[in-house]
């Protein structure tokens, strides 16, 4: 990674609903206070960030997420099937020498084009989701949006990501989709520092367990943000103490901030919760200073 | 058999503890498939104990050997999904990156690029202590085809539900691949609607999947009474939409986490007022299943 990179903070849970999309713009509007700062949101199945800054102004049209899906050249075609044989997701159907083509189920990624012995097979951009860029004060956002029925939804993530290393910001704050699998792998590949979102619930314990494995696996430095911190009784800081996972922050439960949740407000004013934030921000910059010096 | 999908768009809901309190008003006939693969918290929300295993394979990958790859970097420059990485002189396969498409596989000069399969999760049929069971599913964290694994758990669950009986789809959030094959063919899906910003918002997304997929919706709103003026939005959406509001379950502290000692929202009992909201959604809700049962009976008995 070049030197002129943004540190990239990841911001992600296993468990959805924690509180992913809530520390993700607070950590970006302290970063914003310090540097250029940016704050892409990731969960491109259900992007929420852009809800706590509605002042934010648009910048630029917004692009289209789009992959390369192959066009037939009928003309070209022999009927031979090599397409067919050679798609691994089921996107190509050659029966008694005619060729149909699946857009819905191709993933773009060209191995057809090249298997075509008559090169019948040209591309096409097809547009899966929306990249869009506003913008705040000091504080830029972008946000990669699936377009609904469409399942590539890891497309639309590289867009946004793409979208977010052009931007020349210092420090890129991520909001990660749920889950451990492939959207959440997109969102985190290339990040410095993963800082992991927990409520004190056996459900989100477990699911915690299993981010906490796929971070290691990823090679990713992580530390833990407690969220909600009296409204259960699940043992995260207990579990986090066995792994060797630091406890970067903690905020407790108040109906005050569920309920600035729920209208998607900052928590404006509250002086607790953005001291919190300063002292997460300042870890996970110094857990992705480490790696870097690694 | 019908299926009963239980839906969000957004995570954190209350999918997983509507699902629960369905089953347990539901009783036995029913079986709950928890198709929240990345993120599953059936088994803790039913208090299970597992009965039956069985490996998950996703389907082959790719890797390169290592002893015969020279360094050419074909494979990087032909994969479009950033999975080959430079490993010293040599190329290697980013295996949480790969989308097993093989267009690699063709380009290598080398022919070093070869097959592999490993397991990516494990399949289970629990016992509950409702004395329902639970098929579930464990993924390997970093693991992909988590729409594959939706479709496995739903076949195993057709198998195992009686004739008549009600499946009940505990659905991942979002609206991507693992969220369409758990809605896919549902008689019913039941709308979770957190009344707050997000959660509308993603609630519209779902409910534009699940029209387009011409599924019938319930909805029911989830932690009511934080943010009133979000939930007149969330009312006049379903309204103006034409999905019917089953009821509305109050946020109260009280009924979180009551999976954790062995209740369900259904038995939970919580006290006042906002029980009875809570037991009129449970019980519109049921209505509604019960609705589409008896249509599914009707059309089955005529020709």
């Amino acid at each position: 990674m070049s030197g002129a990179a943004a540190t990239t903070i990841a911001v992600a849970s296993g468990k959805g609903g924690t509180g992913k999309t809530t520390v993700a713009a607070h950590l970006a509007l302290a970063a914003a206070a310090r540097s250029r700062a940016l704050l892409v949101d990731l969960d491109v199945e259900a992007p929420d960030a852009l809800g706590y800054f509605p002042g934010a102004a648009r910048a630029g049209e917004g692009a289209s997420a789009s992959i390369q899906v192959p066009v037939l050249d009928e003309a070209r075609c022999s009927g031979c099937g090599a397409c067919a044989k050679a798609c691994r997701f089921g996107a190509i159907v050659a029966l008694g020498g005619v060729v149909t083509i699946d857009e819905r189920v191709c993933k773009g990624c060209g191995r057809c084009v090249a298997a075509c012995p008559s090169r019948a097979l040209g591309e096409r951009a097809l547009e899966v989701g929306r990249v869009t860029r506003r913008s705040l004060g000091g504080l830029e956002l972008v946000e990669g949006r699936l377009a609904i029925g469409d399942i590539r939804s890891t497309s639309v993530i590289e867009a946004a990501k793409r979208e977010a290393a052009a931007s020349g910001a210092e420090i890129e704050v991520r909001d990660c989709p749920p889950g451990v699998t492939c959207p959440t792998v997109h969102a985190l590949a290339g990040a410095d520092y993963l800082v992991l979102v927990a409520e004190p619930t056996e459900f989100s314990l477990h699911d915690l367990r299993a981010a906490a494995e796929l971070a290691s696996t990823m090679g990713l430095a992580a530390g833990v943000v407690v969220n909600k911190e009296g409204f259960g009784s699940a043992d995260i800081r207990a579990f986090c103490a066995s792994r060797g996972l630091p406890v970067i922050g903690a905020i407790p439960f108040s109906r005050e901030r569920a309920s600035a949740g729920a209208r998607a407000a900052l928590w404006a004013g509250d002086e607790r919760a953005r001291a919190e934030f300063e002292r997460v921000l300042d870890a996970a910059l110094a857990g992705a200073r480490k790696k870097a010096a690694l | 058999m019908t299926t009963i999908s239980v839906a969000s768009g957004k995570g954190g809901a209350g999918k997983t503890s509507v699902a629960a309190a369905l089953a347990e008003r539901l009783g036995p006939g029913c079986l709950v498939a928890d198709c929240d693969v990345d993120a599953a918290n059936g088994a803790i929300a039913l208090g299970s104990t597992i009965r039956e295993r069985g490996p998950y394979f996703a389907g082959p990958g790719y890797r390169i050997a290592r002893e015969s790859c020279f360094g050419c970097g074909l494979c990087g420059a032909v994969c479009r999904f950033g999975a080959v990485r430079p490993d010293g002189t040599r190329y290697a396969i980013v295996p949480e990156l790969c989308e097993r498409c093989g267009a690699c596989l063709d380009r290598c000069a080398a022919k070093a690029i070869e097959t592999c399969e490993k397991q990516a999760g494990e399949l289970f049929v629990s016992d509950t202590i409702l004395g329902i069971p639970l098929v579930h599913a464990e993924l390997a964290p970093g693991g992909d085809t988590s729409g594959k694994l939706v479709a496995k758990l739903r076949s195993r669950a057709r198998e195992l539900a009686e004739d008549g009986g009600t499946v009940i789809v505990d659905s991942p959030p979002g609206i991507g691949c693992p969220v369409i094959a758990s809605i896919t063919g549902a008689d019913l899906v039941v709308l979770v609607v957190e009344a707050s910003s997000s959660g509308l918002r993603d609630a519209r997304r779902i409910a534009e999947l699940a029209r387009s997929m011409r599924r019938e919706l319930v909805a029911v709103l989830n932690k009511a009474g934080l943010a009133p003026e979000t939930e007149d939005l969330a009312r006049a959406y379903l309204a103006e939409a034409g999905i019917p509001l089953a009821g509305e379950i109050p946020f109260a502290p009280e009924l979180r986490s009551v999976e954790e000692r062995g209740l369900t929202w259904a038995s939970a009992r919580l006290a006042g007022e906002g029980g009875a909201r809570l037991e009129a959604a449970l019980r519109a809700l049921r209505g509604a299943i019960d609705a589409i049962r008896m249509k599914k009976e009707e059309g089955k008995e005529k020709p």
